[in-house]
């Protein structure tokens, strides 16, 4: 037990960081998983330990070092601007990439590898782009809106944290489009419209990426030991028109190939549409990467390239609703619970900030199994948590 | 080109006589269009309607029909560069016809096209549309049955349809990284060193090449260990005769250049019609850039290593890359004259 990996998952409220976690609960050589965010998680977590956190708090820092933290995930980026409002956005990925590399900091850090999950949406997607992105390359032209930027900023204070930290396995993953069942994002609710609103006379060539393979990677690297950044995408590469077809769905070419960012607004601000302004861009352009470095350096293939993910998308969304995965879990909470309350597994002093005991009294949530500790996010003030023995909250100054 | 309308709509026929209708009727014109040709020829002495070239444009349809339920259901290959090689053969026959009966292309050297393994064509460019580009696929195609990958300005990108079209048929934006992505898999690779500068000339430059960029092609080619194919291409200048270049316009409307022939605009979208002039395309004896031939011009050339090249340890001087460019480039305008002196008469023959 005491080889075993300490594990710290950001942004667990959503897919990324949620999915991670469970795919990391089932994971033998993983010691201790401590998620950390602002919200609940997403989906019903088993043996992982939740502290609510917002990661731009200071906290996190001492989080770190008091549980022994030697890996890093930052699930958290939003990637997705639909998902939040723009000044969260903004604060949670610049703001919260931060404090959470800072937090890793210093001579005293225990953190020995840290996996950003970024974008390839740093690439940005302009009519004369490259017809597939390499790692090195990057955007000739200037970022066309304040997500790009923040991508652009994120990265470059992940490139400089690895530059810093010699020691530390700095793995960056730019993920390209994730298509799946759970995961909500633009082209999966582009393609769930009834027809799917194309830009007139253009086919881009775009990659998806099965949302169980993108979990994989993102588990793949927090196991490993691996510097650099790393493209993520399933294999090959599918026509938007294609992939229409393939999902058996209507294309119909009506977005203008000018001005197609401002209608696309325009329908979002009605309420018609739900997607990024920049997402037309996309559509218009596509975005391929490639993907050699992933499959050579890091050894990692995803199960489903890109045409495979779309059929499975098609045969998923045919039966939607039908199947409630909310249930089986339920029951299982219950047994969890039940064999906790046994003392099954008894925490020590050490891990005591994030024990999960000290959560079984505390009100909790119907379908949440996942043991809570509360810290108000700013500022730092009544930090109420107990049995913590080396509580990083104790020589804490009032926070600015 | 003739594709058969449909009668429309009598009186709501049953399904299978529509469908039967819909299937025989291109036959049926062909038949009758062939009767028609044997006919005018009893009649005249001469060819009006070339059998042959109706045959092609009629395969056209039949082959378009079947690839259009298969771009329904999505069940088709492209490669991971957009290229689509059944629709792009099913369109082929149209090219074809236009090389042969209006144009006239001529070939010499097709010899020199590798069967097999990755090749750099190296052509000049003129004629303000790239009509060139369609016409050396066509004479690759029918000459050793590879499609030539040509690289085509980022101009072309943004422009709503063509830039589907061109990328469908083989075509690419001219990244260095990209070329050699499709040498290194074997490919054949057409490139115009000239670019726009050398379809936007004047008529007074015709056939005067422009400088070849700068020798990008050359280090492509090192790097993927490819040996270059020099193009001469003459006839392609006379399509478009450029008078004049209106800048202005030109900018305002975000093209590279404006022109204005004898027939644009003067005759509206007639004028996009290029003039029936001859053609006549060489292939020069592949260049092999692999090996280094004369070591005594390298002077001053920085070395740089051609580093994730598959032949490792080659080095890439600037010196022999600018000398090869150079080379290259002579032997095309060397083939060019050569041709214009062989073709007679620039419209007829």
């Amino acid at each position: 037990m005491s080889q075993g990996r300490r594990i710290l998952v950001t942004g667990v409220s959503r897919f990324w960081g949620a999915e991670l976690a469970r795919r990391l609960e089932a994971d033998p050589d993983v010691e201790q998983i401590v998620a950390i965010d602002s919200e609940g998680p997403g989906r019903p977590l088993a043996r992982t330990d939740y502290v609510r956190a917002d990661i731009r708090h200071s906290l996190v820092g001492k989080l770190v070092r008091g549980l022994g933290i030697d890996t890093v995930v930052h699930a958290g980026l939003i990637v997705d601007p639909q998902q939040a409002g723009a000044r969260t956005v903004h604060e949670t990925n610049v703001i919260g990439t931060m404090n959470l590399l800072a937090a890793c900091s210093g001579p005293d850090s225990p953190v020995r590898r840290v996996v950003v999950k970024s974008s390839t949406a740093v690439y940005g997607s302009e009519p004369d782009d490259p017809s597939f992105w390499t790692e090195e390359m990057s955007r000739r032209s200037p970022a066309r809106n304040g997500f790009t930027r923040d991508l652009d900023e994120v990265e470059s204070y992940v490139r400089e944290f690895d530059d810093r930290h010699p020691g530390i396995a700095v793995t960056t993953l730019r993920f390209g489009n994730v298509l799946g069942e759970v995961h909500d994002s633009p082209f999966a609710r582009l393609f769930d419209l009834p027809a799917i609103p194309t830009v007139f006379g253009f086919d881009p060539r775009v990659q998806f990426l099965d949302e169980v393979d993108a979990v994989a990677a993102l588990h793949h690297a927090a196991r490993g030991q691996y510097q650099g950044t790393y493209n993520v995408a399933g294999p090959g590469v599918v026509v938007l028109s294609q992939a229409i077809a393939l999902l058996g769905k209507i294309n119909a070419p009506v977005i203008p190939f000018v001005g197609g960012a401002v209608a696309m607004r325009m329908l979002d601000r009605l309420g018609l549409v739900d997607f990024p302004a920049e997402f037309v861009r996309l559509l218009q352009y596509g975005r391929v990467v490639d993907t050699s470095r992933l499959h050579k350096e890091l050894g990692f293939v995803p199960t489903r390239s890109t045409i495979e993910t779309v059929l499975e998308y098609g045969r998923r969304r045919r039966v939607r609703g039908l199947v409630d995965d909310a249930t089986p879990y339920r029951y299982e909470h219950e047994l969890e619970d039940f064999l906790r309350s046994r003392g099954r597994r008894q925490p020590d002093h050490d891990r005591a900030a994030a024990d999960p005991s000290a959560a079984r009294s505390a009100p909790r949530r119907r379908r949440r199994a996942t043991p809570r500790v509360t810290v108000p996010a700013a500022p730092a003030s009544g930090v109420r948590r107990r049995g913590a023995a080396r509580g990083p909250e104790r020589d804490r100054g009032p926070h600015p | 080109m003739p594709r058969p309308s449909l009668p429309s709509r009598p009186s709501r026929p049953s399904l299978s006589t529509l469908a039967a209708l819909r299937r025989d009727l291109p036959a049926t014109a062909m038949e009758a269009t062939g009767m028609l040709a044997l006919k005018l020829r009893a009649l005249t002495g001469r060819d009006l309607i070339d059998l042959e070239s109706l045959q092609e444009v009629m395969s056209v349809y039949y082959r378009l029909a079947a690839l259009r339920e298969q771009h329904r259901t999505g069940e088709f290959d492209i490669d991971d560069f957009g290229f689509d090689a059944a629709f792009t053969e099913a369109l082929l026959p149209i090219f074809r016809v236009v090389a042969r009966r209006y144009w006239r292309v001529e070939l010499s050297g097709v010899e020199h096209l590798p069967r097999s393994g990755g090749g750099l064509l190296v052509s000049n460019h003129a004629g303000v549309l790239p009509w060139d580009g369609a016409m050396i696929k066509v004479a690759v195609f029918d000459a050793v049955e590879r499609h030539a990958r040509a690289l085509i300005a980022n101009w072309f990108g943004d422009l709503p349809v063509t830039s589907w079209f061109l990328r469908r048929t083989g075509q690419t934006l001219g990244h260095q990284d990209d070329t050699l992505r499709l040498l290194r898999a074997g490919e054949l690779v057409l490139v115009f060193p000239e670019g726009i500068r050398g379809t936007g000339k004047p008529w007074s430059e015709r056939y005067r090449l422009r400088r070849f960029g700068r020798g990008g092609f050359v280090e492509v080619a090192m790097r993927a260990g490819v040996p270059i194919i020099p193009v001469s291409v003459v006839g392609s200048e006379e399509t478009y005769p450029m008078l004049a270049d209106i800048r202005g316009l030109a900018q305002l409307l975000g093209m590279p250049y404006f022109p204005i022939t004898p027939t644009w605009p003067l005759l509206g979208p007639l004028g996009l019609l290029p003039l029936p002039s001859k053609w006549l395309i060489t292939f020069h004896a592949p260049v092999n850039v692999t090996e280094p031939v004369e070591l005594t011009t390298q002077v001053g050339g920085q070395r740089h290593p051609a580093h994730d090249g598959d032949g490792a340890d080659q080095l890439i001087e600037p010196g022999r890359v600018m000398e090869l460019a150079d080379t290259i480039r002579t032997t095309i305008q060397a083939g060019i004259v050569e041709d214009l002196m062989r073709r007679a008469r620039v419209f007829r023959g």
